[in-house]
């Protein structure tokens, strides 16, 4: 599992930290081991224009959420969802679109550890949750 | 170590894991399982099995017999009587069932006040905090003053109250630290006294006459035997009167539309068909205990428990939890500066077999306390924890200091 592109983007800053001027500013929490997450998204026109997140967390739940933000800035709501929606299919080992998944299928094989798509769904639940 | 080689018991002990054999050091959680009991109990199933207390065929009886002898057992255990045992599905059905019989019975009542501490289980803590809200009792928490969520005893002089209830642990499952149950029933003589026994029976004979305890739960899985089944020893003259909190069959005497009376203890508390099985296996783990010997077990914990600290005390950016005196058993919790617990344990399965719990371990008030206290640079809410039982080696917790030294080097602190 922790190959260096998850060990990499576990570290990355680029997409930590706050946006004053959010739109949106949700949170979740991962009841296995308190983690939380807060995202912060600024949408414009129905299109993500800028994302960030805040909270720590394990090398997975980091990199996921950093490969998510990377994967929907300047993506629109709806190119969001499908996105999501492949996300999930990949966590279930169901059949995906490998084309709109890019660098966040180097984590493919978290569907085999059940304890850990906790982990790696923080971020994606929380962004879900965003668009309720 | 134990003077009986017990380790090919285990069968999951000689298992590999891509390539490494397997360190099991989560029995906090939940212990493996020897084969003797395995065997035992699988015979039970086989040849003796009906259900209980009802019919009058012979394998009715047998399993009856074989039920009731667990009970017996379980009694002397406990130095108390067969009617003081009840079997429940774990600590957890047995804190609830407690709460809950007495504010049905209203002995616990509107401004009587609960003490409890800051260490619990949230099978010791959500029950109260929750059911006061329903029913207008008060808790209060100890809290911790000592290294790391280390109770004193001094903590609980501070308060200056005279609960109705006293309802603690008697073994952290997260600081490992053991708690001096008599000085706690010294210092409220006239409360009801509760204690969590799921980290305490599995290496400790507990005798609840002279020590004074109103009622001790514990987990069978957390003591080699199967699991969805416990014990709660009850002081009779509280389960005389205590309201059940399971209606049902087997727990009746006569039943009419204008009420109903009781059958008498213990299985008044215990509606439904049991679950069988699990009694009489956790008479067979028990045996197993016994045969080895409690003190021996301890001594075996404790022994690799102090090993296991001092070789940690030699790991830099390493933060133990806890005591580090001999009160400090069989548990280990801890935090790597920068590194999640969850990577921590992924990678010690991954690389090196050892399989140990992280996780904020169903104690989020301690998690708090430990945060308030830790000098991590970011504390994760949660912490590693490294648990021993009978079958764990000095050699184990090499591999798991070796793996610890291995994986701070990956993320290169
Ligand atoms: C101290 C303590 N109390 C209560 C429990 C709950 O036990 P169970 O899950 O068997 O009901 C546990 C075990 O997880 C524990 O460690």
């Amino acid at each position: 599992m922790y190959n260096e592109l998850i060990m990499d983007y576990s570290k990355l800053k680029k997409y930590k930290g706050k946006i004053e001027d959010a739109t949106k500013v949700e949170e979740g929490k991962n009841l296995s081991c308190g983690d939380e997450i807060t995202l912060y998204l600024k949408i414009e026109n129905e299109r993500i224009v800028d994302a960030k997140f805040e909270g720590i967390g394990c090398a997975i739940s980091q990199a996921s959420a950093n490969l998510m933000i990377e994967n929907i800035i300047n993506k629109s709501i709806d190119e969001v969802k499908i996105l999501i929606d492949n996300v999930y299919k990949m966590t279930r080992g169901e059949e995906y679109d490998k084309s709109v998944l890019g660098l966040i299928e180097e984590l493919k094989s978290i569907k085999d550890y059940p304890m850990r798509i906790k982990c790696f769904l923080l971020a994606w639940k929380t962004l879900e949750l965003s668009f309720k | 170590m134990l003077s009986k080689n017990i380790l090919s018991d285990f069968p999951a002990l000689s298992r590999t894991i891509k390539g490494n054999r397997i360190v099991y050091l989560d029995s906090a959680a939940s212990t493996l399982k020897p084969k003797p009991v395995i065997d035992k109990l699988s015979k039970f199933y086989l040849e003796n099995y009906a259900n209980v207390h009802r019919a009058v065929h012979t394998l009715a009886s047998e399993s009856t017999q074989m039920l009731e002898f667990s009970r017996k057992n379980f009694a002397n255990f406990l130095n108390s009587s067969e009617h003081e045992i009840i079997f429940t599905s774990g600590t957890t059905m047995s804190i609830n069932l407690i709460v809950e019989s007495l504010v049905r019975s209203k002995m616990l009542n509107e401004n009587d006040i609960v003490l409890t501490t800051l260490v619990e289980h949230h099978a010791n803590f959500v029950p109260w905090v929750r059911l006061s809200k329903l029913h207008g009792f008060r808790v209060e928490f100890v809290e911790p003053s000592l290294r790391f969520g280390t109770l004193a005893i001094d903590d609980f002089l501070k308060k200056d109250i005279n609960p109705k209830v006293v309802a603690i642990t008697g073994h952290s499952n997260v600081t490992g630290q053991l708690i001096d149950i008599e000085k706690i029933r010294n210092i409220f003589p006239n409360s009801i006294l509760i204690v969590d026994g799921a980290q305490l029976i599995p290496h400790q004979r507990i005798d609840v006459k002279s020590l004074d305890i109103d009622f001790l739960c514990f987990s069978v899985h957390k003591m080699l035997g199967p699991s969805g089944i416990g014990v709660l020893y009850g002081k009779s003259q509280y389960l005389e009167t205590l309201e059940p909190f399971l209606y049902g069959g087997e727990m009746i005497d006569k039943v009419s539309v204008e009420d109903v009376t009781f059958n008498v203890l213990p299985y008044k508390f215990e509606a439904g068909t049991p679950n069988i099985g699990g009694i009489v296996g956790a008479n067979y783990a028990l045996e197993y205990l016994n045969n080895i010997g409690y003190d021996e077990v301890k001594k075996h914990i404790l022994d690799l428990t102090k090993y296991a600290i001092e070789k940690f005390r030699n790991i830099e950016n390493v933060e133990v939890y806890g005591p580090l005196d001999e009160s400090h058993c069989g548990i280990l919790s801890f935090n790597i500066n920068g590194i999640h617990p969850h990577d921590v344990a992924h990678l010690l399965d991954e690389k090196f077999g050892v399989a140990i719990r992280s996780g904020h371990h169903c104690a989020q008030p301690l998690m708090n306390v430990l945060k308030s206290q830790s000098r991590l640079s970011q504390f994760p809410n949660s912490t590693c924890r490294a648990s021993f039982y009978i079958y764990n080696t000095y050699e184990d917790i090499n591999i798991l200091i070796e793996g610890i030294k291995r994986i701070k080097e990956w993320f290169d602190v």
